[in-house]
């Protein structure tokens, strides 16, 4: 039972900054409010691709004297798997884009309707004499 | 409405964490994500790219049309945000 815990606890702290962003995105009615609940859940997404990455007893996936010198054996189980890191550097340029664009639009909302509360927005598109302007 | 949103989140956590039972032990070297095609990466680093850093490798050699349609996803944010934002103020202009 303890060793099940040990092998899986990181999910579960995963799992659960999940939720909190997730909570954020459709529970909350500030519209900057969702934008952080994005992003929390992001980096979830994030360290959870990290954390497959970890292999016990590896070290950075940097070659040890890679220059200079001839062919040697590596192993590749004593480097961490180089992989997740890549794909999340791209996830991590891709969460940036994301944030600049929402903010963009949140901005242009809050022009717009001057509110950036949820309900207050739909409450002024509801009413007809305001559907035209 | 918040106790519907409350309601769906913790759910949606029940399935993940149900989920994590099958999932690879953590820092385990035999875990599938570690043994399909990592392994080619780090031994063939050095005398395919000439690169020390496995990542380096990844990103600009073996995976570099990731990166380059990574530098599209920037460029397309970059224009839009430029857009959102000046589409109000020539409006205005010609309102006034």
């Amino acid at each position: 039972m303890l060793d099940f815990i040990l092998s899986k606890y990181n999910y579960w702290i995963y799992i659960i900054l999940m939720m909190i962003g997730f909570y954020a995105m459709i529970g909350k009615k500030n519209l900057v409010k969702k934008i952080i609940g994005i992003n929390i859940f992001q980096t979830a997404i994030i360290l959870f691709f990290i954390s497959t990455a970890a292999k016990s007893g590896g070290t950075l996936p940097i070659i040890e004297h890679g220059q200079g010198h001839g062919a040697h054996a590596i192993e590749a189980a004593s480097y961490v798997n180089p992989l997740p890191h890549v794909l999340m550097l791209t996830a991590i340029v891709v969460m940036v884009s994301t944030l600049g664009v929402a903010l963009a639009i949140v901005i242009a909302i809050y022009r717009r309707y001057n509110s950036l509360e949820e309900d207050e927005i739909l409450e002024k598109r509801k009413w007809p004499r305001n559907l035209l302007f | 409405m918040r106790a519907l949103a409350l309601l769906t989140v913790i759910l949606t956590g029940i399935i993940l964490l149900y989920g994590t039972q099958d999932m690879p032990k953590w820092a385990d070297p035999g875990s599938p994500a570690s043994i399909h095609v990592s392994p080619r990466y780090l031994e063939r680093t050095l005398e395919e790219t000439a690169t020390p850093n496995a990542v380096t490798s990844v990103l600009a050699d073996y995976r570099g049309y990731d990166t380059l349609g990574e530098t599209t996803v920037i460029f397309t944010a970059g224009i839009s945000c430029i857009l959102i934002l000046r589409i109000r103020r020539t409006q205005k202009r010609k309102n006034a």
